[in-house]
């Protein structure tokens, strides 16, 4: 006689609610779901590494720039690009460090709020919030930056993208559960109706 | 030359444990899982990079 068969676990809900939470404080989402240990670990992970990769690029490798001096941007189907996506273009690493939420906000509201230099001076004038904090460096201060240290100012970038794009993996976990089910969560099996017994 | 003390490669180990430890936990739920497959995948990051720094160095050093 062959065990009755189990039935396969329902499909987990979405929770955007989580995810979105997940996108603005790495494992706040987590947290909110009961999953407290996994969270707290999603924030202190995330953060030291976004924030040691800042450090490393001297707190000078988070930024948008300034888009009406940069070159054109085109791609293929979409054609030219304008705004943010301009200035995204021309700096592809904000893709993947804005995925790091709240933390690179900062660059967001330099790229709104700072006017682009006026009468030939190299840097736009300091926010009066954040100062110079995430704002677009001038290229003389990146190539300064670039050949008086060693590598770590460009390691430092590539530290806070990996940060950014492994939140996406913690707002997908807040979404829709880890990748791999646990088994233990498997449904009992259905209790037999009254007249199904086992001679039946 | 750069002292050792402040190469560049004292920095890889962070990204190496918290890439292992955030990968390992958004695929499992249970803690022993996630350390199980955290180590796993800081042994075989780490082997692998190790064997490629040897195999430069040999390079470097016999060719």
């Amino acid at each position: 006689m062959t065990a009755p068969a189990v039935p396969p676990a329902p499909p987990r809900k979405l929770d955007f609610f989580a995810a979105f939470l997940s996108y603005l404080l790495p494992g706040l989402g987590q947290v909110l779901q009961g999953r407290i240990g996994k969270g707290v670990l999603f924030f202190i992970c995330l953060y030291s590494l976004f924030f040691h990769g800042l450090w490393m690029g001297k707190l000078k490798n988070v930024w948008l720039p300034e888009p009406s001096s940069l070159p054109a941007a085109r791609l293929p189907i979409v054609g030219e690009l304008g705004g943010p996506l301009k200035a995204a273009y021309n700096r592809p690493q904000f893709l993947g460090q804005f995925w790091m939420g709240i933390a690179t906000w900062p660059a967001c509201a330099q790229y709104l709020l700072t006017k682009s230099p006026e009468n030939g001076e190299p840097l736009p004038e300091p926010s009066p919030i954040l100062g110079r904090y995430m704002q677009a460096p001038s290229e003389i201060e990146i190539n300064a930056l670039q050949r008086s240290g060693d590598k770590r100012f460009d390691l430092g970038w590539v530290y806070t993208v990996i940060a950014g794009v492994l939140n996406l993996l913690v707002i997908y976990d807040a979404l829709a559960g880890p990748v791999i089910k646990n088994e233990d969560e498997t449904p009992p099996a259905p209790t037999p109706k009254p007249g199904e017994g086992a001679g039946s | 030359m750069i002292p050792f003390a402040l190469s560049i490669y004292w920095d890889f180990p962070i990204l190496l444990i918290v890439f292992s430890l955030v990968y390992s936990a958004t695929r499992h739920d249970p803690w022993p899982k996630i350390l199980r497959e955290a180590v796993y995948w800081i042994g075989r990051i780490g082997g692998f990079l190790l064997a490629v720094g040897t195999v430069l160095y040999a390079c470097s050093t016999w060719l």
